[in-house]
């Protein structure tokens, strides 16, 4: 079984280029299921890169602390998914390592960071995918998976490559709903190793959404197909019983680009430590004074992207420029979360599209401007920002079939809740599988 | 003249500031490291919770306003011992802020803040071309106070420092013998602009470096020159300061927040940490509690903290004259032996010797006899012997003192003449007699002919 799963693996990666790394040889005794890990989390047995050409060769000494607790019980690691350098991105396009295609259009995107995670998620029968990022909602969105995100603190970083360090959390991707259920517990709880990993109970899974918000402008700006699916996914939501409100959410504007700063800001610290010492690449030139050797490395081995995020993060943390960008930033966090304990004391979630359009064409990325790129993120950045638990499911299937997703994202530590609503609405939605699968 | 000095202290943890590696002597270099404090990827930092209770205690002791909420920042400079490209410090909200310091119980020295912070690995230049790196370094704990330029000179700075590690052992609970030096970044100006010279291991070579500073400031301004702000660095073996770098405006190091490590509710912890008076509180309130003399009261404070309490003890029990007069002479004679013996079960306690001097207070023994039985208490040493030995000894200082009454009068002005007793009679008597002896002996028989 495990060859077998291991096989089908190597073909879909074949067509998608799913995988940075992939297992060799199946392990010898048999797993109780298998798993698949964002390359931006380490694994002592499969080598970790983050994307990153300055990662190359990396072996980390030690596993990701998710990834332990899925071995523990029981899961085999089958390979390491694909994804933007440093898990900055919304397209999986700025990869060291290739770039992972969608599998209901091998012309489009996965969606970012973790592309390769949901394409594996809806490539690969029963699959798993363990992914670290601000949210999974973009790429679950794009492959028609579904894609949980949980409370910023529920499951360890230890062992993630940091890129938004206060946003990034691990979550699970996969096609079937039972699958995140089942996982979640098994990598939730604290861990000495991290302590921003918090104490609390497991995930109440008796509680159930009853109540829904959703922004006035969540379909502002948002393409055709995603708004069909978007209204149509809302008629048969208030059809299933749910009760449905519009609710003004103004200060939510501010929440793209607050987040944008602080990942930014805090991704260009993370990645100071790359420097071609220590660990990854370490071939340069050792008769260069080491400022000329660092420069070297970053310039020779960080993507665009990852030079684009760098200084953009530096600039917002600059003397003068500090108050200015990073710490506005910080007080728009603090007012975005507040503006969500407020809703959630009337209602149980807040819905919107996950992604503005279904997934864009490779050329069309190409031609997109910083800005455009990064209007990929506002519908997932309130979540992100607030450290939101949130849940993307596949609500519909644009013009040519491809997948539209809808995001729920609930109170801290209300993922029962979204568990729930996952499989209440997988039992009355039908959702499509990619062609690959088929 | 301002100063202003950067003081970096180790403080004593077992366990360095975010992972469990030790903080002591390794035996190689790159043998105290982990994940953690070589910045491996994925590797987060947890805190030492042993260290955030020193920056308290130190706080405190430092007068300090101690917040109720601290959290840590990250410092961006790239140097290759830093082992994460980033230092994990405080900046934002450092454990104390705004305290005063005072040199010899007096003089103030304002503290603008003291922060914690990791120690990033070691930098060993091998030849002309290479260097090694050894991370044991990384990630020591560190506290940082940062005083305004309140030093007038180089002595000063040196004065403080010593007095302000003092304080900080005791405080901290170091032993006498560790042998952490203190770093210190030294700001200087004469009048123009200040200059900072960087790392300066060592209260002696504090001292050198700004007197250096001191000199080289004022020539410049003499021969019509002006200052430039810069960094420079101490040459220990030339006694010189060197640039380093021009320096127009402050470094900018980018900090923004630690969101590894979160933030730090301490008012409860700090509540409930009560520090210990430190030594140069002691000695100032020594002095004006009893009127000791200032330099008696150092004395007794350098010998040892359970010297004082003794003497507090036995002023209690007694009277201060009785009680300074022999704490200060038999007691802190015999004070080494005492120490290494009251280990030992059954050894000497301090109660014992406050009740020697109790007797003799109360009249029940002579002072040769109470001075016999502190020393044959204290040290274990042989009581006839000892009769016999301070007899003779004794017997000699009283004959000095007799064929010399201008010495009584002398020593009535000046503790120092009690030398000259002590000389003629370490010259007499050949060096039968421990020095210690001899200057207590002296002492006695003095005190007794004012
Ligand atoms: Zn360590």
């Amino acid at each position: 079984m495990i060859r077998d799963a291991l096989d089908r693996a190597k073909a879909a990666d074949a067509r998608h280029s799913i995988f940075r790394e992939l297992l060799e040889e199946p392990p010898s005794t048999e797993p109780a299921f298998v798993f698949s890990a964002s390359d931006n989390l380490v694994t002592a047995d499969l080598g970790t890169c983050g994307g990153s050409r300055i990662l190359e060769g990396h072996r980390p000494v030690f596993d990701a602390t998710a990834v332990a607790r899925m071995r523990e019980a029981g899961g085999s690691l089958i390979g390491k998914t694909n994804l933007d350098e440093f898990g900055f991105g919304h397209f999986s396009v700025d990869s060291g390592y290739g770039v992972p295609l969608n599998p209901f259009d091998a012309e489009r995107s996965c969606g970012g960071p973790c592309g390769g995670a949901a394409c594996a998620a809806a490539s690969l029968d029963g699959h798993v995918a363990l992914a670290a990022g601000g949210s999974l909602s973009g790429p679950a969105g794009f492959c028609g998976v579904y894609g949980l995100t949980p409370t910023y603190g529920r499951v360890s970083r230890h062992g993630v490559l940091d890129c938004g360090s206060s946003s990034d959390r691990v979550g699970l991707l996969a096609l079937d709903p039972g699958r995140l259920s089942e996982c979640l517990p098994v990598i939730a709880g604290r861990d000495p190793r991290d302590p921003t990993s918090c104490v609390q109970p497991a995930p109440e899974t008796e509680g159930r959404i009853g109540s829904i918000a959703v922004p006035e402008d969540a379909t502002a700006g948002v393409d055709a197909d995603v708004r069909t699916a978007f209204e149509a996914a809302l008629e048969m939501l208030t059809s299933m019983g749910f009760e449905i409100a519009t609710v003004a959410t103004p200060s939510l504007a501010y929440a793209p680009a607050a987040h944008r700063v602080l990942v930014v800001a805090e991704a260009s610290t993370n990645v100071a430590k790359y420097v071609g010492m220590r660990y990854g690449r370490q071939d340069g030139d050792l008769s260069m004074g080491f400022d000329d050797y660092f420069t070297h490395f970053r310039s020779e081995y960080f993507g665009d992207e990852a030079k684009l995020m760098t200084i953009l993060g530096t600039y917002c943390r600059m003397e003068g420029n500090r108050d200015r960008y990073y710490a506005k930033a910080l007080k728009v966090r603090a007012q975005t979360i507040g503006m969500y304990k407020e809703l959630f004391e009337t209602y149980d979630a807040v819905l919107t599209p996950s992604m503005p359009s279904v997934p864009p064409r490779f050329d069309a990325i190409a031609g997109m401007t910083a800005a455009e790129k990064h209007g990929y993120g506002r519908l997932t950045a309130g979540p992100s920002l607030a450290g939101l638990p949130h849940l993307s499911v596949p609500c519909g299937y644009g013009g040519t079939g491809l997948p539209v997703g809808m995001q729920f994202a609930a109170a801290h530590w209300n993922e029962g809740m979204l568990l729930r609503m996952a499989a209440d609405w997988d039992s009355a939605f039908e959702v499509r599988r990619a062609e690959a699968v088929r | 003249m301002k100063i202003g000095l950067e003081v970096h202290v180790q403080l004593p943890t077992e366990s360095k500031i975010f992972c469990s590696c030790p903080t002591t002597d390794a035996s190689a270099p790159n043998t105290h490291v982990c994940p953690v404090c070589l910045g491996m990827p994925g590797s987060k930092p947890v805190l030492n919770r042993k260290v955030l209770e020193h920056g308290i205690a130190l706080a405190k002791m430092l007068g300090c306003t101690v917040a109720d909420t601290t959290w840590f920042s990250r410092k961006t400079y790239f140097y290759p011992d830093m082992s994460k490209g980033i230092q994990v410090t405080q900046h934002d909200c450092p454990v104390g802020r705004k305290g005063v310091y005072l040199i010899d119980g007096k003089k103030p020295v304002r503290i603008t803040q003291i922060h914690i912070e990791e120690d990033p690995g070691k930098t060993k230049r091998v030849g002309d071309r290479s260097s090694l790196i050894d991370y044991n370094r990384s990630g020591i704990p560190l506290a940082e106070i940062v005083t305004e330029p309140d030093l007038k000179s180089p002595a000063e700075a040196r004065e403080f420092l010593k007095q302000l590690v003092q304080d900080i052992r005791h405080t901290l609970g170091m032993p006498e013998d560790d042998e952490r030096s203190i770093r210190c970044d030294c700001n200087i100006s004469v009048g123009g602009e200040r200059c900072e010279v960087k790392n300066v291991t060592g209260l002696r070579n504090v001292e050198r470096a700004l007197t250096f500073e001191l000199i080289r400031q004022t020539k410049v301004q003499k021969a019509g020159g002006t200052i430039v702000r810069e960094t420079r660095r101490f040459d220990e073996e030339r006694g010189v300061t060197v640039s380093v770098r021009k320096k127009e405006f402050e470094a900018d190091y980018g900090y923004i927040d630690e969101p590894d490590l979160g933030i730090f509710r301490i008012k409860e912890l700090a509540d409930s940490i009560a520090i210990a008076e430190s030594p140069q509180n002691r000695i100032a309130r020594l002095s004006r509690q009893y009127d000791v003399d200032e330099r008696t009261a150092k004395q007794l404070v350098s010998t040892s903290m359970e010297l004082t309490d003794l003497f507090e003890a036995a002023a209690a029990a007694t009277d201060v004259k009785t009680a300074i007069a022999w704490v200060k002479g038999a007691v802190s004679a015999n004070w080494k032996a005492f120490e290494d013996r009251s280990e030992e079960e059954g050894g000497p306690t301090t109660d014992g010797i406050i009740a020697l001097i109790g007797r003799f207070h109360a009249g029940g023994m002579t002072d040769s006899e109470c001075a016999i039985e502190l020393k044959a208490y204290m040290t274990g040493e042989d009581r006839g012997t000892l009769r016999s030995g301070s007899s003779d000894l004794d017997d000699a200082v009283e004959a000095y003192l007799d064929e010399n009454p201008g010495v009584v009068e002398d020593y009535r002005g000046n503790d120092k003449a009690v030398n000259k007793v002590i000389g003629a009679i370490m010259r007499t008597t050949g060096g039968a007699h421990s020095s210690a002896d001899v200057v207590e002996a002296a002492r006695r028989a003095l005190g007794k002919r004012l």
